[in-house]
């Protein structure tokens, strides 16, 4: 193979080109984009849980000095309706009845924020409370009440079993059952959601500045619902301050935005306030797990029962709701790296009088991982064995791949067992137990928790929405630069640096002479966006797969223009050459200047110009990362603070673009599964109150909380593009089992068991006084 | 309206605000200086940090009307003549920042941090950033980054004492 095909930028540790505009104050977020004459939009938001409207009085919002107009349902009556799949949907603007606190249900447009601000003061809206729906055990049973009359409660069911499952969990030596809690927690990344809009007087165009992470999905969507041609609406999106799973949605603030620049012909901006963010920005994890486990008495996992419930909320977010994500898939790989034959699952989705639930990275994962972790370490307390050795016995060995798991997913291969082999080496697990115990005499209680975790990327179908393939356009500009465009939307992830590696090493062209395009429907070509882990595997298999098409071109050039064979051509460094002999060579510029200007020069065969745009949908509709996190802690029994005192963890995401990059990833991951742990939990009180309304309330991780993170790679290649593998979500995936079984051991002496996430430290001191015991 | 004057990054600004309006709002919206971030106005995340008198101070929480006769620097006053901070370079270099939405009050307050902490641990490091959150980065490489701020700045230092 050629030499320039080896890889030079591929797996290299790349400074970021995205940082010194972001370093400089000079990158546009949404709310930077200020525009002459651009109003700005308020929302009066339902105060109550559940409640009919009996009225709407906005006659004094409309004549306060300032404001442009007053929008309620009538003047704005879209539907956040996903009709195939959900019985019911969100009125953007409430439709005489509110269903949860923070629901839009009048929007101010005015001069400015605090104009309109003002005025939603002065808007009265008359209700008539009803009893909430809260409970989700209840709301399965239909109780107090339907949360819409025309729907059941239950908007979610299915049933599972492996065949002979009930015979193989009877004959089982050993059973014990066990009920996992995950509270309601959220996305917050530090930018808020926001939308502007504006219309082009010229054309009638629609331009729409979405703080999303999907440009196409929500052109789409705005087109679909607003009934207006797709070609006739631009979807931008600036610079996006994080989205987490949270910003693939389309919400009802964003159809509303759009709705007032069409109907007003001005340009209109909304950006949510964090108590709107902490209120309306879809929520994640609340879901219970009544779990029953058969094994032998060597720690072998038989068979797992799980009845997953959990709660949508009070519509089904849109166009996916989280609840069905979140028990869906992780039915489907509950028994994780392990290889148990047996499993049987039962799924109920359920509406209730709270916000609904969408995404928050990892969605399913962190979930079926606290379960599959916790299990495990209870199935070792239960036989006094050691649990890195019950994770041994049952883990998938090298020689199974591809394993097909009990819920029929399908693994490809994975180094599941190295990587906690390595982990334990790196934390040094050995030395553990005689340190522990030795603290233990002093009244001090560490713990150590183990977490071996699979990462579903790379989906066919994925949370976000989206499709199953990914598009890059590359073109090589008459002088030799660089512009390729695709259809994802970062929020942080690097993909303008990361793709220009991709790109670089094909064209073999400067990585400094690329530019990457994203997030303009204008420019981008159609595809599926950011989420599911899927811009590194497939987006970066788009922008390979477009490489290697543009550099089969620039050979055929090269190979004319030198009058030389196709394959002794050679790229690199912005020239071609034929190999062997550096003279013969001819710049990618002048390659270029011919395709562009020279025209007749042009090798027989091939089309005027260097543009192309290639489209990639991986062979397998998955491909799985793994790792393994270790966490040790450090409980104080007397107060219940737990402090995470050391981490490791050795990640296999397949082929590395950027090793650096990548272990970023692994640490913001690792930040919020300590959130998910120990810290975050939106609170509603019995009337159905948020209570968690600030940062204050609302507690996330502090540099304080975040121990040192020693990181490990291994490197299992996908049989995709590129060998790469997705990984934006194992690290929370993983982090939450981790942490609370390094607490589970902590508390060994008090036969404590973390069944509930997050675990505070109330909770902790109920698990020391023997409340929790079992 | 109430006439004040704001020195933002070294050039002074008459301007006339409402007594309502915040530090924030007036650096963003009036004087077009985008780089201060609001991720809470409840005082909490410290991404709208800047540097008055000399000293962080959170710009949601701030009256415009009260920093009235103050020395700002914002984000945008770090650079010198289109040279980073040591601070700005240090994060480049460690990959402190992902989304990079809160990466400005993280600067504002490490570059404030190293002026009287020439030479800090890393836990001394962590405890000044406590107060700024990120979601993103899981703070180790800003940690780091900081850490090789430090390192920079001393160096330049040293290497000014010599030129001497
Ligand atoms: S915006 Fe000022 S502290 Fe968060
Ligand atoms: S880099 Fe995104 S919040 Fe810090």
């Amino acid at each position: 193979m050629a030499q320039a095909m080896r890889p030079q930028m591929m797996g290299a540790r790349v400074s970021r080109v995205e940082d010194p505009r972001l370093l400089s104050g000079q990158a546009r977020f949404l709310d930077d984009i200020q525009v002459p004459g651009m109003l700005e939009v308020a929302f009066v938001r339902s105060p109550h849980a559940a409640a009919r409207i009996r009225g709407i009085h906005t006659e004094k919002a409309v004549q306060y000095p300032g404001v442009h107009a007053v929008l309620t349902h009538q003047e704005c009556s879209v539907l956040l309706w996903e009709r195939d799949t959900y019985k019911v949907g969100q009125p953007v603007l409430a439709n005489g009845e509110v269903c949860y606190v923070g629901q839009p249900v009048v929007a101010i447009v005015a001069e400015n924020r605090y104009v309109a601000e003002d005025a939603a003061e002065l808007v009265v809206v008359e209700y008539e409370p009803v009893t909430p729906v809260l409970d989700m055990r209840e709301s399965i049973l239909e109780q107090p009440r339907r949360v819409h009359p025309e729907a059941e409660n239950v908007f979610f069911h299915k049933k599972y079993a492996t065949p002979g499952f009930d015979e193989a969990f009877a004959k089982a030596p050993h059973h014990l059952t066990a009920s996992f809690r995950t509270n309601r927690q959220t996305a917050v990344s530090m930018e808020p959601r926001g939308t502007a809009a504006m219309v082009d007087a010229a054309s009638g165009r629609v331009t729409v500045y979405a703080s999303t992470q999907s440009p196409h999905r929500m052109r789409e969507d705005i087109s679909h619902l607003m009934e207006i041609p797709e070609h006739l609406v631009r979807v931008i999106v600036p610079e996006v301050g994080g989205g987490f799973g949270m910003k693939a949605n389309c919400y009802p603030e964003d159809i509303v935005v759009v709705a007032a620049a069409l109907k007003y012909k001005k340009p209109v901006k909304w950006v949510s306030d964090r108590m709107e963010s902490l209120e309306t920005d879809v929520h994640a994890r609340d879901d219970i797990h009544d779990v029953e486990v058969a094994f032998d008495g060597d720690g072998k996992i038989i068979a797992i029962r799980d009845h997953l419930m959990a709660d949508g909320g009070a519509y089904p977010a849109y166009p996916f709701s989280g609840a069905v994500g979140e028990t869906s898939l992780a039915s489907r790989v509950l028994t994780g790296p392990y290889d148990i034959p047996h499993l049987a699952t039962e799924i109920h989705c359920t509406y209730s009088n709270k916000t609904p639930l969408g995404a928050y990275r990892g969605v399913w994962g962190p979930i079926a991982s606290f379960i599959q972790e916790g299990v495990v370490d209870r199935v070792a307390r239960h036989l006094g064995l050691d649990s890195a050795e019950v994770r041994r016995r049952n883990m998938i060995r090298p020689g199974q791949f591809p394993y097909r798991n009990a819920a029929g997913m399908v693994y490809d291969e994975g180094s599941y067992l190295q990587s906690m082999e390595e982990a334990l080496t790196l934390i040094g697990y050995e030395g553990f137990r005689a340190r522990q115990a030795k603290l233990r005499e002093e009244g001090r209680y560490l713990g150590i928790g183990i977490s071996v975790f699979v990462e579903p990327t790379a989906m066919a179908s994925s949370e976000a929405g989206s499709v199953g393939y990914e598009s890059c356009t590359i073109r090589i500009e008459p002088s030799g630069k660089v512009t390729a465009a695709l259809g994802l939307g970062p929020s942080g992830q690097g993909h303008e640096t990361t793709m220009a590696q991709i790109i670089a090493d094909q064209l073999g062209v400067r990585f400094e002479d690329i530019v990457i395009l994203h997030g303009d429907t204008d420019s981008a070509p159609f595809g599926g966006g950011t989420g599911g882990s899927r811009s590194g595997p497939i987006g970066g298999g788009a922008a390979l797969v477009a490489g290697r098409q543009m550099r089969e071109r620039l050979v055929k050039y090269a190979a004319s223009l030198l009058e030389a064979g196709e394959e002794d051509i050679e790229l690199g460094n912005g020239q071609a050459w034929v190999a062997g002999v550096p003279d013969r060579s001819i710049a990618i510029r002048t390659i270029a200047e011919t395709a562009y200007t020279n025209v007749r020069k042009i090798p027989e065969g091939l089309p005027i110009g260097l543009e192309l745009t290639a489209r990639y949908l991986p062979k397998r509709p998955v491909t799985f990362s793994n790792g393994t996190h270790i966490a040790e802690v450090e409980v104080d029994i007397h107060t219940g603070v737990v402090e995470v005192t050391r981490y490791a963890v050795v990640n296999d995401c397949g082929t590395l673009i950027n090793p650096t990059i990548v272990e970023g990833q692994i640490h913001g991951g690792v930040a919020q599964g300590i959130g998910s742990a120990i810290l975050e939990a939106l609170h509603y009180d019995e009337d159905g109150q948020l209570v968690t309304t600030s940062l204050l309330d609302y507690l996330l991780p502090e540099s304080t909380d975040v121990p040192r993170i020693d990181v490990r790679h291994l490197e299992t290649p996908s049989e995709g593009e590129g060998g790469i593998k997705g990984m934006g979500e194992g690290s929370l995936i993983a982090a939450p089992a981790a942490i609370v079984n390094a607490i589970s051991d902590a508390l060994t002496p008090f036969d404590g068991m973390v069944d509930t996430l997050p675990v505070t430290p109330p909770m902790v001191l109920q698990m020391v006084s023997g409340g929790r015991t079992r | 309206m109430v006439p004040i004057t704001l020195t933002v990054n070294g050039v002074k600004h008459a301007l006339e605000v409402e007594p309502r309006w915040l530090l924030a709002d007036v650096l963003r919206d009036e004087l077009h200086l985008t780089g201060t971030h609001l991720g809470c106005e409840q005082g909490v995340c410290g991404a709208c940090t800047v540097l008055l008198d000399g000293r962080p101070a959170r710009s949601c929480l701030t009256l415009a009307v009260t920093a009235s006769g103050c020395e700002i620097t914002t984000v945008e006053g770090l650079a010198k003549d289109g040279v980073l901070h040591p601070v700005q370079e240090a994060f480049w270099q460690e990959h402190a920042l992902q989304c990079g939405f809160c990466t400005p009050g993280f600067l504002m307050t490490a570059a404030h941090f190293l002026e009287n902490n020439p030479n800090p641990t890393r836990s001394a490091i962590r405890e000044a950033l406590s107060g700024n959150l990120c979601r993103c980065t899981g703070y180790q490489h800003i940690v780091n980054a900081v850490e090789r701020a430090a390192t920079i700045i001393r160096e330049g230092d040293s290497h000014a004492i010599s030129q001497d």
